[in-house]
């Protein structure tokens, strides 16, 4: 995996980092964070949950940034670092994660995995602790953080080292609404 | 109709602005070449045939080849694959195409866990 950027910065005096290279293309990005915002801003799924399914994509598809990134309002609705450690393989019998996230988590790995993974059980399960409503919403995130993750990763824009840090979780663009 | 498209049938504000992101991106490339790239990303999965390339110039097919790793092997692509990718497509295709193959994929996966009947939508055609 390249940790050296493909693709230059658009933004002149920026390093290439995702939103400077996602500059290239004005009408994308634009796009892009209008339908990030108002995704994070619904509340129809929680942030946490949400988060937490970030949090298995980062490691699954290996994106560095992804996994090294928290999102404020998650962290705000309890998702402590301990929480976050028990997403990784072998999380079914954490003792931290709830069933409900549990479930969640089986999901995002048939999506970004293996969709054998999603037995009837799990279906089962998911559908027991989400409406179709969040089902939706789940479905929207995890596409969106994978195809993310794919892109940034292939473009080489994965930091060669990088602290945790917390961000504003991405609000709505007033002007896209 | 994407199965993401589908799964939001009952969140218009969402789907509205899901499309619209999806429809940006196609359009920053010749339409031949996004339905080229779909269609190779979906052999992948094994949602289709894969595009006749006979025709197609070399910049195209290392466009393509580049797509195909995209599903299963997105942390193996060389520097060169790339390079040769920005080469043909220049620098704003690059992103433009490198958003496009990952939602492809994405999108696959997201028909293949069966999203748009799990959110309680009908299947997208």
């Amino acid at each position: 995996m390249s940790t050296i950027p493909r693709v230059s910065s658009a933004i002149p005096g920026e390093p290439a980092h995702f939103g400077s290279v996602l500059a290239h293309q004005p009408a994308i990005a634009h796009s892009f964070f209008a339908l990030y915002g108002r995704f994070w801003e619904s509340g129809v799924l929680a942030a946490r949950i949400k988060e937490i399914a970030r949090m298995r994509n980062a490691r699954v598809t290996e994106c560095g940034f992804c996994r090294n990134v928290r999102f404020d309002k998650a962290l705000a609705e309890g998702l402590r670092e301990e929480v976050v450690d028990e997403i990784t393989d072998g999380y079914e019998t954490s003792g931290r994660l709830t069933d409900a996230e549990k479930a969640v988590l089986k999901f995002t790995d048939a999506l970004i995995h293996d969709p054998e993974l999603l037995t009837g059980d799990a279906k089962a399960a998911l559908q027991r602790h989400l409406t179709p409503a969040q089902i939706a919403e789940l479905g929207l995130g995890v596409t969106l953080f994978l195809a993310l993750a794919k892109a940034l990763i292939t473009m080489g824009l994965e930091p060669e080292a990088m602290d945790r840090t917390v961000l504003p979780t991405p609000a709505v663009l007033e002007a896209a609404e | 109709m994407s199965a993401v498209c589908a799964a939001l049938a009952a969140d218009p504000v969402l789907a509205r602005h899901y499309a619209d992101f999806r429809g940006k991106t196609e359009a920053a490339l010749d339409p031949a070449l996004v339905a080229l790239v779909r269609q190779a990303v979906a052999a992948v999965h094994a949602m289709g045939e894969a595009p006749d390339e006979s025709g197609l110039d070399a910049g195209t097919r290392a466009v393509l080849a580049y797509a195909r790793r995209i599903p299963f092997e997105h942390t193996a692509i060389t520097d060169a694959e790339a390079a040769a990718v920005v080469a043909h497509l220049g620098e704003a295709g690059f992103v433009a195409f490198s958003v496009l193959a990952a939602l492809a994929d994405a999108e696959c996966r997201a028909a293949l866990v069966g999203l748009p009947q799990l959110a309680g939508a009908n299947p997208a055609p």
